[in-house]
């Protein structure tokens, strides 16, 4: 019982960041109909911006108190999201809006050739192998009830959430939040309500990256590393998980994240951690069977 | 004194497929005026290039002396032009205030504004109820009544109408027509595109007649009524 709740925990700290990621896969989609494929190699540049932050700053890594700890995680935090949410406005502009349209597979194709220039800039500036990221968080675990949570685990679970709360309040609260679900319904009739939809585009494609580049910190310090591959299998999952939620509602993606990371701590901790990455498609594969329009319901594409 | 709105030479095509050909239109400030036409007419077309939808092939289009043609939708709603459109499309995710906000949405969300809403909600005591309730959730004839209080919402001086008895009740249809005329009293001019004719001459101060993207005749709604073209084809006899 106390392995089961060990990992439930596990999983949901793991889901957090696949829900954050896909999350801005779906926002981008249901918005605008676009499939960014480069959206997870904004996520490695987020963990590589703080693989220079702080090796650029020479930080110790550990012997730092909690303070200084918290407030240099949010500072590279910052940075990150600054530099993912530009590369998003740009991404936008040059490549997303000029192949727009009706073709579904025009930005999907474009995206993919940046995602394929990402992966090899950064193969080429850091070299193939993983870069060590140091984590700055004071190593910590604390327990509760016999269960075990590292103090890495707790901050990327706490950005996480943070983020995605901060999206849910964008979304449903505020003036250009409701713009953007009226244009991920029904773009004409908000362009001629005075939205400016080639500015939702921006703003939208900017917040998704920003939360790439958050979790991509969130992640790389976890894991204390960047890779310039690391997106690709992130982001399928990622991407999975947008497909097997539907995009009618954020909390479905939300939702499908969690569990995929809790599924995925159940299968390692239970069966093997051989089929951790298997259990992604095991589920796309379910629900491309049995219920294609996603787990909680698609508008049509 | 000149039009309001002036449309020439209008053209609009789909690639190969020439919808609007050459159409010269007008309407004056507190005029009702409709497009009568079949189905496939090219009706829309015109609406929605008034409206920046879609980009004319040719000709202008002119709004209170300014070109509008070369405009994105958002800057034609901004000098003055709502949309109704064709089959209602409330967004069904948005409630009913969350509808009626939008449609305010190229203005500062200020006293003017709720005191707008207020007014929408007096004219349609319906989506007063429902106000939080989703817009999908409402029938026909109220989502109608949203699209229409959606538009007045920014205060427009033209109402763009796209065919707003399709799908509805007579009984419906008769409230909406009897509405362009109350719309019409508080100072803003409307352009209708309908296949209802008769309900449209009911209305209309004068009245276009299109077939196959060109103007085939116009006058006023008296005039139409009486032509025997229209009465056969049209009005059934």
């Amino acid at each position: 019982m106390e392995q089961f709740v060990q990992q439930l925990v596990n999983g949901i700290m793991a889901g957090s960041t696949y829900a954050v990621v896909a999350l801005g896969f779906g926002l981008v989609f249901s918005v605008m109909r676009v499939v960014n494929l480069a959206h997870p190699e904004i996520f490695m540049i987020g963990a590589y911006v703080a693989f220079l932050v702080i090796s650029g700053l020479h930080v110790p890594g550990e012997g730092l108190n909690v303070l200084a700890a918290v407030a240099l995680f949010f500072g590279v935090l910052l940075v990150a999201m600054l530099a993912t949410g530009a590369a998003g406005l740009v991404l936008e502009r040059l490549v997303i809006r000029p192949t727009r349209g009706t073709y579904i597979l025009t930005p999907f194709i474009a995206t993919a050739g940046v995602s394929i220039a990402l992966q090899n800039s950064a193969q080429r500036l850091f070299g193939p192998d993983p870069v060590r990221v140091p984590s700055v968080i004071p190593p910590h675990t604390f327990t509760l009830g016999g269960v075990r949570v590292t103090s890495m685990q707790l901050a990327t679970f706490l950005t996480a959430v943070a983020i995605m709360l901060a999206l849910r309040y964008y979304v449903h609260s505020t003036r250009w939040g409701r713009a953007t679900r009226a244009v991920a319904e029904k773009p004409d009739v908000a362009a001629a309500c005075g939205v400016n939809v080639n500015l939702v585009s921006q703003l939208t494609v900017g917040i998704a990256s920003i939360m790439a580049g958050a979790a991509g910190v969130a992640l790389g310090l976890l894991y204390t590393s960047a890779a310039p591959f690391m997106g690709l299998l992130y982001g399928l999952k990622s991407f999975i998980c947008m497909l097997v939620a539907g995009n009618r509602h954020i909390e479905a993606i939300m939702a499908v994240g969690l569990l995929l990371g809790v599924v995925e701590a159940m299968v390692t901790g239970y069966i093997s951690s051989n089929l951790r990455d298997a259990v992604a498609f095991a589920l796309l594969l379910a629900v491309l069977f049995f219920r294609p329009q996603g787990l909680f319901g698609s508008y049509e594409v | 004194m000149s039009a309001l709105l002036q449309v020439s030479g209008l053209e609009v095509a789909y690639g190969p497929v020439r919808a609007v050909r050459g159409v010269d239109l007008e309407v004056h400030q507190g005029e009702i005026r409709a497009i009568l036409g079949a189905n496939g007419a090219g009706k829309s077309s015109i609406i929605r290039a008034i409206m920046g939808l879609v980009k004319p092939r040719g000709g202008t289009v002119a709004f209170g002396g300014r070109a509008l043609h070369k405009l994105l939708p958002h800057k034609v709603n901004g000098w003055g032009i709502a949309w109704v459109p064709e089959g209602r499309q409330v967004f069904s995710t948005l409630t009913v205030e969350e509808n009626l906000l939008m449609g305010a949405f190229g203005r500062r969300h200020d006293q003017a504004t709720d005191a707008r809403q207020e007014q929408v909600m007096d004219m349609f005591p319906t989506l007063r109820e429902r106000r939080k309730q989703l817009a999908g959730s409402l029938s026909g004839g109220e989502q109608q009544m949203l699209a229409i209080g959606r538009a007045l919402m920014s205060n427009p001086r033209l109402l763009l109408m796209d065919e707003p008895s399709l799908g509805l009740a007579p009984k419906v249809v008769r409230f909406l027509f009897d509405l362009a005329l109350e719309i019409r009293a508080r100072g803003i001019s409307i352009l209708m595109a309908e296949q209802n004719a008769r309900q449209a001459l009911r209305v209309a101060d004068y009245a276009y007649l299109l077939e196959v993207g060109e103007i085939r005749g116009g006058g006023s709604a008296r005039e139409m009524e009486a032509s025997e073209t229209i009465r056969r084809v049209y009005l059934g006899g």
